[in-house]
């Protein structure tokens, strides 16, 4: 072998790892069993080409009263659930996309499936094309400049979903959709339905008529906590001027495994970058 | 209370997979943590975020392992996990970093061509995926077919990267590396 690759591949090779590698895999390990298992079974595969970033949350309210009759018909014992309905990976030029798609089923409310697996579908699709384009003008624009078609490092985008809720009365997950080029980028878009209604499940059914003072209490009881930490900023400081006054009317949010709501805010919303997105539990 | 689908159910389905996928790419990992952490090394040239990049990939395959029909492809697949870690990696602390590489670039275009570049330095400056095909190639002694299961192509892309690396390092080095496929 040539003696200078050599010397470059003992370089290479002499790179020690730190100490703490070793409990860093580990814990990554853990980190990933976890997502794993939030995530289940049941997939079927469909192949279409789609792709940005947005993050979704969809509530279902499955009433006691229904819940109660589905209980006594075993073989409908077990309710309505998330499944994936669609998985696939694409890689190309522009994007490694990476797409786990839910859909419902067993909710007891055909009509009402149909439109939340059609709507899910829809947004994303749309969603999708729309980054699609950006990757394909962002590659465009690298080219016109001098890029080299072959350097450009495509835009990732995933598309992934987690179960926050599911019991015999609820069933909340969010859907997250992440781009990433050279940072990554999220949106949230969240939408709840009550099943029994068929209509959107608001934290006005959730809270009573003054869900707004609730919500807001308490999250700025959280702020003034959190902000005990030296490291935990939000925006305006001592007093939260410039920061959070109020949740707004369609504040995202979903249902944790306790069944309380979790509001959500974006980043930046009522904090720098690096605080990512900001979650509070609302005791009810 | 009847949950809708209870952790160890959900488990289950996974489980009967045999054999246990998981297991392995754990073991896969573990064992081969120190070639990975150098190969993130190589393109982050830095300790944390090489450990970074290390645990991200990690994350990313135990999340994604259920997808995994053939266990055969594993150490490819984990490969393909960790350079697009990598790789992107690489692509965000370069325009972190936009003064410092321009100021090095230009002091690169200036430079006495008496003056050769270390392999090892020239290699840095390849695109990723070139960087890839070589440090695989001639770092972790891959195979050419390995490299583009590893990175997602077919072995003519693969070929091609290789010649072009290799044209451009004899440009930036004045090494003649010569290779056999």
């Amino acid at each position: 072998m040539n003696p200078e690759l050599e010397r470059a591949k003992e370089r290479y090779h002499s790179v020690e790892p730190p100490e703490e590698l070793a409990f860093a895999v580990a814990t990554a390990v853990r980190a990933g069993d976890q997502a794993r298992r939030s995530r289940h079974a049941l997939r079927r595969s469909l192949g279409t080409a789609l792709a940005s970033c947005a993050c979704f949350v969809l509530l279902v309210n499955t009433s006691p009263t229904f819940a109660q009759a589905v209980y006594e018909v075993p073989v409908l014992g077990r309710l309505a659930r998330i499944f994936t309905v669609a998985e696939y990976q694409i890689e190309d030029q522009e994007h490694l996309i990476d797409v786990r798609l839910p859909a419902l089923e067993n909710t007891g409310h055909t009509a009402l499936e149909q439109r939340i697996n059609t709507e899910i579908s829809t947004r994303i699709q749309s969603l999708l094309d729309e980054a699609e384009e950006r990757a394909r003008s962002a590659r465009a624009a690298y080219i016109a400049t001098g890029g080299e078609a072959e350097d450009f490092m495509p835009v990732i985008i995933d598309v992934d979903y987690e179960i926050k809720c599911q019991n015999d009365r609820y069933l909340s997950f969010l859907i997250t959709e992440t781009e990433t080029q050279a940072t990554a980028f999220q949106q949230l878009y969240p939408y709840s339905i009550d099943l029994e209604s068929g209509k959107e499940l608001t934290l006005r059914d959730l809270l009573g008529p003054d869900w707004k003072e609730i919500v807001n209490a308490s999250v700025r009881e959280q702020i003034a906590q959190r902000s005990q930490d030296p490291d935990h900023v939000y925006w305006g400081g001592d007093d939260y001027s410039e920061a959070f006054t109020s949740i707004r009317d369609n504040q995202p949010f979903y249902l944790n495994e306790a069944g309380r709501p979790v509001v959500l805010f974006e980043k930046y919303e009522i904090a720098p970058g690096y605080m990512g997105v900001q979650e509070f539990e609302i005791p009810s | 209370m009847c949950p809708i689908l209870t952790e160890k159910e959900a488990a289950a389905p996974l489980r009967s997979t045999a054999p246990d996928t998981r297991q392995l790419l754990v073991d896969h990992i573990t064992a081969g943590q120190t070639d990975f952490y150098r190969l993130a090394f190589s393109y982050v040239q830095n300790r944390d975020a090489a450990l970074d990049v290390v645990q991200e990939a990690v994350v990313k395959a135990l999340t994604k392992v259920d997808t995994l029909r053939e266990p055969a492809y594993l150490k490819t697949w984990f490969y393909r996990i960790l350079l697009n870690e990598c790789m992107n990696h690489f692509r965000q602390s370069r325009r972190l970093v936009p003064l410092e590489t321009s100021l090095d670039e230009r002091a690169a275009e200036g430079r006495d061509p008496g003056e050769r570049l270390d392999l090892y330095d020239a290699i840095g400056k390849l695109s990723p995926r070139e960087q890839a095909v070589i440090r695989l190639r001639f770092f972790e002694d891959m195979k050419l077919e390995e490299i583009a299961q590893c990175t997602g192509t077919n072995l003519n892309t693969v070929k091609s990267r290789l010649y072009k690396a290799l044209k451009k390092l004899k440009e930036m080095t004045g090494e003649e590396i010569e290779h056999e496929s």
